[in-house]
């Protein structure tokens, strides 16, 4: 073996098995008689001793299995901790005084029932539980690593996002709210806003576009999300312990992989607005640009495709010279591409039956010795066979003498293929001067049944016509990274125009495929026998049948939101029962195979997956029925007894205590400052960069590429795949969130002001004042006395320390880019440089950044932005009436290219020096400019016409004239990072806040 | 939403399935909040031979024919053709031999040859132990980097640094187990210092990142703009006294009342680390000689220098995986063009300084149980790329070198063919790098596993050997 191939072989080798690590050697697999795989039982609520404390079937349940285990119930929770519990749970939010006294002067016996129907009502409920199944869905708004090559942010993700929060809102039901996400295309093609819900399949990770990583996220974010199996497992192996037989994940890898991405608009008839206007000009310019990029380029592939299709066919002989997709292959148009040999491959295996007029000899002879072929070929031509008359003419000519080998077979396939194809272009160029309407067809049979090999939809040869997402893999490299490059321009239009409509990502059945093979050991040049599309098997019966519709991704989004599946309904139970309890009566809610611990409260788990499908899968009636129940209203005091029968609180014999997550603990602390902005929906909002946004997290950008340390630390859903469930742990840089971030102190200075208002004078009498308002606006309740004292005395004796002094900073120069426009002689559209690294403003910790481009100042350089709406402004404003005279160089120092332009602008007298500079430097010196406070002087630079080599270098010199008193300001010397904030101490009111804020008390609920 | 403890129940009880932590599982039973701190140091699976690592990351893939492996074909051959296949995947063309620019020397009791572009590392050599067959799987950046720090070059997967955290947990409960300095933001970023499914806790802590200078680079949130420490020690002891009497006044047990701990626990430690982290990170109680030492008195050398200085102040500390990379916010180390200029600057901002950090852990007694591990993501291709000048990227073979913790000093493990292309004797691939790195931990690769998505998950995947001749 030569050592390229023994190479290629051993990168091919270790690529995919990555994430099939076999477990240690197992017991046989209980397999189908598992019990989660086993129809929904009827079962009726058991009878209990103390009926009395019933408040619906749930609690039969529950109480049964804790007078087995002699365990008293705790009591029920006051009202106050029981409307704190309830509003939070319901709704991600603390209630608000004003509610807790509704709700504690209202005596009726539907008190608590009035208030969990209003919680339901809000819109707030829907933002809770959306996020929840955001973390399902592996949300998130870019796409993870894209090697620079295309937009990394999603077009569409938010679309989803506020389509998730609107199906909750409106209690979608729940196999609807299913079966939309996985063929809103065919289950409701009328629907164009139930489009959106697509999302949940094309928003996760990009894997770089390998296609078999995307197609794995998503059988695995399906699988595991909705069913709570972990079908990934089997595409290397069958399933270690589930009855998942590798057959089944090809049966669904077929199903995604004849489903190609389409991006729609979500808004048929949008308003003829300006602003629209403005936003369809653009869009359209980009989108074009791509699409006939796109169209050219795809010819010209398939044109090679066509020259080069004896080679393709040659190259079946040793496939495994050919790697599989993969973002690390650099093609040029000297190579064959990999995506066009497997689907030469997928074409003569499609072609492999007895006789074919064209390929039946190749098949034929594929089948013997190479010494053999002489032979063979003789033997299919003489007299008896039917071979000789069925075949091509041109191909029986062609192999009128016998090849020596399999190679000079391919090479004669090649020389026919390219034989008909200038036959047919002689005939197309033929045709045209007599103005015919385009030729359909050769007339000559033989030469029109190999044309079509060449061309017809179907053909080898023919690059799809899809979006970049499906067909990327038939360019050479340096094209797709082009065409990328357009689709991104158009990508950022959506992203940014003010007038944009919102978008969907959908998947649509693509045109029919050949049945899914297994790819042995989950390698994609190891083909196994075929599957058909189906279910699976586990739960389609004894004799399932294939899907026959297009992909079959309809009839496996009713396979799985059917009300007989065995696991849908009982997972779906099993997580909002967890939401509400802390835990799943099965505690791995994306695992109910073999290897989940058995369900604490298995009569029950089916009682209510029974009861939800009965109820119209009402999510919503759920939760009242569970939050209604004796159950969830106990306190959460232990029994001495369950300390030893139940340390778990499997049993729930009291209600556990639940820390808040992060958007509920930071959406909390807005809440009660008076601070939340309850708009909904939208764009991502940037949740942790100041100024902060007081939106609600779920609106907030997550970004699965650089999820904010932040988030991290707070257990956040790794957006990279489906989360079962977050974890909940304790590390202290949450504590120096709390303790140290400006978002927190500012958060406390708000409501301290606004407790200040309430309870003004701020001397003694007003201290015992201020901690009784803010324990009722925190806690929902009175302080104990020695609360209270240790409130008053904080208050009394704690004062802030002398500030230290804050570091001297010219605040005359900022840093930042815009456009510079030769009509109005202005900087237009002049925005700061978001990023400081030390020695350089940018768009951030990555240059060039992904948005910002190559923007770039120094103290006595910069980079312009990648076009001439990103001119890169040093601006200098006026601290005083004054006038001033300018001095500097401006220097390119760079051959390539074609240089830079520098101007220097007035706010007041518009442009006041032009440059055009290219390998060259020249004075930028100006005698005496008037300024007025306030004014600003820009020293623009922009690119020459082109982004190349754009590096300058230039520090202007400020300096006031003699007759004011003489300043100087020196751009290099002036250069630095954002002003340090001088310590603002908390005054004893806004340091108690922030203790209050810090609290345990405010961080659980009981 | 789950109370802390509930979570490390389960992972202890993984844990004891493999022989670690009985001790803290009865303490997590008996309601022992302290006990259930994921950092508390562990027992390894067997002796260990090193108790932390530091790893020197050199970002853009070094050339390992021009430092550490010498290749006297290459020399005798250059302009000649490659005189066997190249791989059928490259990153870019490359053309034919390129002799190494630099000459090569022996040095120390070894003979190893070191090249002149690391004079002062070179005086180490009979302290180093050279891995020459080195291999790994992808030819760009990204997933070279992905591949080195996480075993995967596409999926989501923890973090070495994360596994060895996990596994052994910390030696100081005033820092985390794994910090980072400087990491690069870009070819994975995050991903590279991340848990990804293990508890986040065990996720890499970020001290700046490649585009800052080392001097500028904290912990985030480690610095109140708002009131002064004593301020804050006032704060504290309220919110303790409240956070007290609430926990008195609700539920008792074990889960309830152990999740309140945590947290009030998790407050003192955050105000511990606020002085600890910004003591650790001011160097002026070294003295000038140390400074020196780094090559802290040169610019060339200072940020570098700093960056290992730190990390031996870490080490110090006990934190038990130290990650520095060699990087700002250009690519490093990789000359496709440019090579004799690029190699040259790039190897004298980290000479003296990886230099500097081997002699002061020698002296401070360190280097017996600190491993120390310097690599790059790959080596370049002994081939041309361009006309005369550059060396295409090459995972196929290149060269890390590991010191102390247990290591063979003064010894070689391993060669690339004759030219320096593919890794041919003693082939080590990244996962039998990772299973001889745990190794030196105590740890044993096949046994340190993580239940996710229903199977265990492991650094080395389905693979890795322990290259047990290295083993001193």
């Amino acid at each position: 073996m030569n050592r390229a191939i023994q190479t290629a072989r051993l990168l091919l080798g270790s690529a995919l098995l990555a994430g099939c690590a076999a477990p240690s050697p197992l017991p046989a697999p209980v397999g189908k008689s598992h019990w989660a795989f086993q129809p929904v039982q009827p079962t009726r609520p058991p009878q209990v001793r103390d009926a009395a404390w019933l408040r619906n079937p749930v609690d039969a349940f529950i109480l049964a299995r804790l007078e087995q285990h002699q365990l008293p119930p705790a009591a029920r929770a006051d009202k106050g901790t029981l409307l704190r519990r309830v509003t939070m749970d319901l709704t991600g939010l603390p209630p608000t005084p004003a509610e807790l006294d509704a709700f504690l002067a209202d005596a009726s016996p539907d008190a608590y029932d009035k208030v969990v129907d209003r919680l339901l009502s809000s819109p707030r409920y829907g933002e809770r539980w959306g996020r929840y199944w955001l973390d399902v869905a592996r949300y998130s708004d870019t796409k993870g690593y894209v090697y620079a090559r295309e937009e990394r942010f999603w077009v569409h993700a938010h679309t989803y996002r506020d389509w998730v929060i609107r199906a909750l809102n409106e209690d979608l039901p729940y196999d609807q709210f299913l079966l939309l996400q996985l063929a809103a295309d065919q289950a409701a093609p009328q629907d164009l806003k139930a489009q959106a819900a697509m999302g949940f399949l094309t928003l996760g990770r990009r894997f770089l576009g390998v296609t078999h990583d995307i197609i794995d996220d998503r059988i695995d974010t399906v699988t595991r999300g909705m069913l709570g199996l972990t079908v990934s497992c089997a595409r290397c192996h069958d399933h270690k312990y589930d009855p998942i037989p590798t057959q089944d994940y090809y049966s669904l890898y077929g199903i995604f992989h004849n489903s190609v991405e389409h991006l729609i608009s979500l808004d048929p008839a949008p308003a003829k607005t300006e602003i629209y206007a403005a936003f369809e000009k653009e869009y359209q310019t980009k989108w074009k640009a791509f699409a006939a990029a796109q169209s050219l380029r795809r010819e010209e592939s398939a044109a090679r495709a066509r020259s080069r299709a004896g080679e393709y066919m040659a190259a079946q002989l040793n496939l495994s010279q050919f790697p599989e997709e993969g973002f690390d292959q650099i093609l040029t148009t000297k190579d064959l591409i990999p995506a066009f040999v497997r689907r030469w491959r997928d074409f003569l295996a499609g072609r492999a039956r007895e006789h074919d007029p064209v390929f039946g000899l190749w098949h034929h002879l594929r089948t013997v010795s190479p010494a053999d072929i002489e032979r063979a070929t003789a033997a299919y031509w003489s007299e008896s066979s039917r071979a000789a008359k069925r075949t091509n003419a041109r191909i029986r000519a062609a192999f009128a003498t016998a090849p020596r080998s399999m190679a000079e077979a391919a090479q004669r396939y090649g020389a026919v293929f390219v034989e008909v194809d200038a036959q047919w272009k002689a005939a197309l160029s033929a045709s045209r001067p007599q103005g015919a309407a385009s030729l359909a067809a050769l007339a000559d049979f033989d030469a029109e049944e190999i044309r079509r090999i060449l061309y017809a939809p179907d053909s080898p040869c023919v690059v799809p016509a899809t979006g970049m997402a499906n067909n990327e893999q038939f360019f050479e490299t340096d094209v797709i990274e082009a065409l990328w490059k357009l689709q991104g321009e158009a990508d950022r239009v959506l992203l940014r125009a003010a007038g944009a409509p919102p978008h969907a990502l959908v998947l649509r059945d693509g045109p029919p495929e050949p049945l899914p093979r297994v790819l042995i050991r989950g390698k994609a040049s190891t083909l196994g026998d075929e599957v058909n599309r189906q279910f699976l098997s586990a739960l389609a019966g004894p004799n399932p049948k294939p899907f026959l519709q297009g992909s079959g991704r309809l009839e496996l989004a009713r396979a799985i939101a059917h009300a007989d599946n065995p696991l849908t309904a009982r997972v779906a139970v099993n997580r909002i029962w967890r939401h509400h309890f802390g835990a799943g009566l099965v505690r791995t809610p994306s695992d109910l195979g073999t290897r989940a611990e058995p369900p604490s409260h298995p009569e029950l788990l089916d009682w209510l997956a029974g009861w939800f499908v009965t109820q119209g899968w009402s999510q919503k009636k759920l939760h009242r029925l569970i939050v209604l129940s004796a159950a969830y209203q106990q306190s959460g005091m232990e029994h001495a007894k369950a300390r030893a029968v139940d340390p778990e609180n499997r049993l729930l014999s009291h209600f556990p205590r639940q820390r808040l997550d992060y958007e509920a603990l930071r959406d909390s602390i807005l809440f009660t400052s008076g601070e939340l902005d309850l708009q909904m929906g939208g764009r991502p909002v940037t949740l942790h960069t100041e100024p902060f946004t007081a939106r609600r997290a779920v609106y907030g950008l997550v970004d699965r590429q650089f999820v904010p340390e932040l988030l991290r630390v707070f257990d956040f859903a790794n957006p990279d795949m489906h989360c079962p469930q977050r974890s909940s742990t304790m590390v202290p840089q949450q504590s120096l969130f709390l303790l140290n971030s400006p978002f927190v102190a500012a958060r406390a200075r708000a409501l301290a002001a606004k407790v200040a208002r309430e309870n003004p004078d701020g001397g003694a009498s007003s201290r015992a004042a201020r901690v009784r308002s803010l324990y009722r606006a925190l806690y929902l309740r009175e302080p104990t006395a020695s609360q209270l004292a240790a409130g008053v005395e904080f208050l009394a004796v704690q004062e802030p320390g002398p500030a230290a002094p804050a570091r001297v900073v010219p605040v005359e120069w900022q840093y930042g880019y815009g456009e510079y426009n030769a009509t109005s002689q202005r900087v237009v559209q002049f925005k700061p440089l978001p990023h400081f690294t030390g020695d350089a403003w940018q768009g951030s910790g990555t240059y060039p950044d992904a948005k910002y481009g190559w923007l770039k100042l120094t103290a006595d350089a910069g980079h312009p932005g990648n076009d001439r709406a990103h001119a890169v402004v040093r601006r200098w404003v006026a601290p005083v009436d004054a006038a001033v005279s300018i001095a500097g160089v401006v220097a390119h120092s760079a051959a390539p290219g074609d240089g830079i332009r520098a101007f220097i602008v007035s706010s007041r007298h518009g442009v006041l020096l032009t440059r055009s500079l290219h390998n060259s430097q020249a004075a930028a010196d100006l005698a005496r400019v008037e300024v007025t406070r306030g004014d600003t002087l820009d020293f623009v630079v922009d690119i020459g016409g082109t982004l190349s080599h754009d590096d300058f270098q230039w520090a202007p010199k400020i300096q006031t004239l003699p007759t004011a008193p003489a300043r100087l300001w020196d751009a290099l010397a002036d250069f630095g990072g954002p002003p340090t904030q001088p310590l603002q101490m908390l005054n004893p009111l806004e340091a108690y806040v922030h203790v209050l804020l810090l609290s345990n008390e405010f961080a659980f609920v009981e | 939403m789950r109370a802390y403890t509930q979570v490390t129940r389960r992972e202890v009880l993984q844990r004891s399935a493999l022989g670690f932590g009985a001790l803290a599982l009865t303490g997590m039973l008996a309601g022992e909040a302290a006990a259930s701190d994921p950092a508390s140091p562990r027992r390894p699976h067997f002796r260990a031979r090193a108790r932390r690592v530091i790893f020197l990351f050199m970002k853009g893939g070094p050339s390992h024919v021009d430092t550490f492996e010498h290749k006297p074909l290459l020399q005798r051959d250059h302009g000649k053709p490659l005189p066997f296949a190249k791989p059928k995947v490259t990153f870019a063309q490359t053309g034919n031999l390129l002799a190494s620019p630099w000459k090569f020397r022996e040095h120390g009791q070894c003979g190893h040859r070191v090249s002149e572009l690391f004079p002062h590392v070179a005086r180490h050599v009979d302290e180093l132990c050279f891995l020459h067959s080195m291999h790994g799987t992808n030819p760009a950046h990204g997933g070279a980097l992905l591949k080195l720090h996480t075993g995967s070059d596409n999926f989501v997967r923890p973090s070495m640094g994360a596994w060895v955290a996990y596994g052994l947990g910390s030696e100081n409960s005033g820092l985390p187990a794994f910090l980072t300095i400087c990491p690069t933001l870009a070819h994975g970023g995050v991903l590279n210092w991340g848990a990804a499914f293990l508890p986040p806790h065990y996720a890499g802590t970020p001290m700046g990142n490649a585009s800052i200078a080392a001097r500028e680079a904290q912990v985030r949130h480690i610095k109140s703009a708002n009131w002064t420490p004593e301020q804050q020690r006032l704060q504290l002891d309220l919110l303790e006294q409240m956070n007290r009497g609430h926990m008195a006044a609700g539920p008792a047990d074990p889960v309830a009342a152990g999740a309140l701990e945590s947290r009030i626990a998790s407050f003192e430690l955050a105000y511990r680390m606020q002085s600890s982290m910004p003591e650790l990170q001011d160097l002026s109680g070294e003295t000038e000689a140390t400074r020196q030492l780094y090559g802290m008195d040169n610019p060339v050398t200072e940020n570098f220098g700093r960056q290992c200085l730190m990390a031996r102040r870490f080490a110090e500390r006990g934190v038990r995986f130290v990650q520095v990379t060699h990087s700002d916010n250009k690519v490093q180390w990789d000359q496709h063009g440019d090579l004799r200029k690029g190699h040259t600057e790039k190897a004298a901002e980290v000479d003296k300084p990886i230099a500097g950090l081997l002699t002061d852990l020698k002296a401070r007694g360190l280097l017996e149980d600190t491993l120390v591990i310097w690599s790059g993501e790959f080596g370049r291709t002994p081939t041309v790329q361009g006309t005369t000048d550059g060396r295409d990227h090459n995972p196929w073979g290149f060269t890390a070198w590991l010191a102390g913790g247990g290591v063979k000093p003064g010894f070689r493990y391993g060669a690339t063919d004759d030219y320096g292309f593919y890794a041919e004797r003693e082939r080590l691939h990244v996962h039998d790098f990772h299973a001889t790195i745990l190794h030196l931990l105590g740890i044993d690769h096949e046994r340190l596993t993580f239940r996710h998505s229903g199977r265990n998950f492991r650094l080395t995947d389905v693979s890795g050997y322990v290259a047990k001749a290295i083993l001193a």
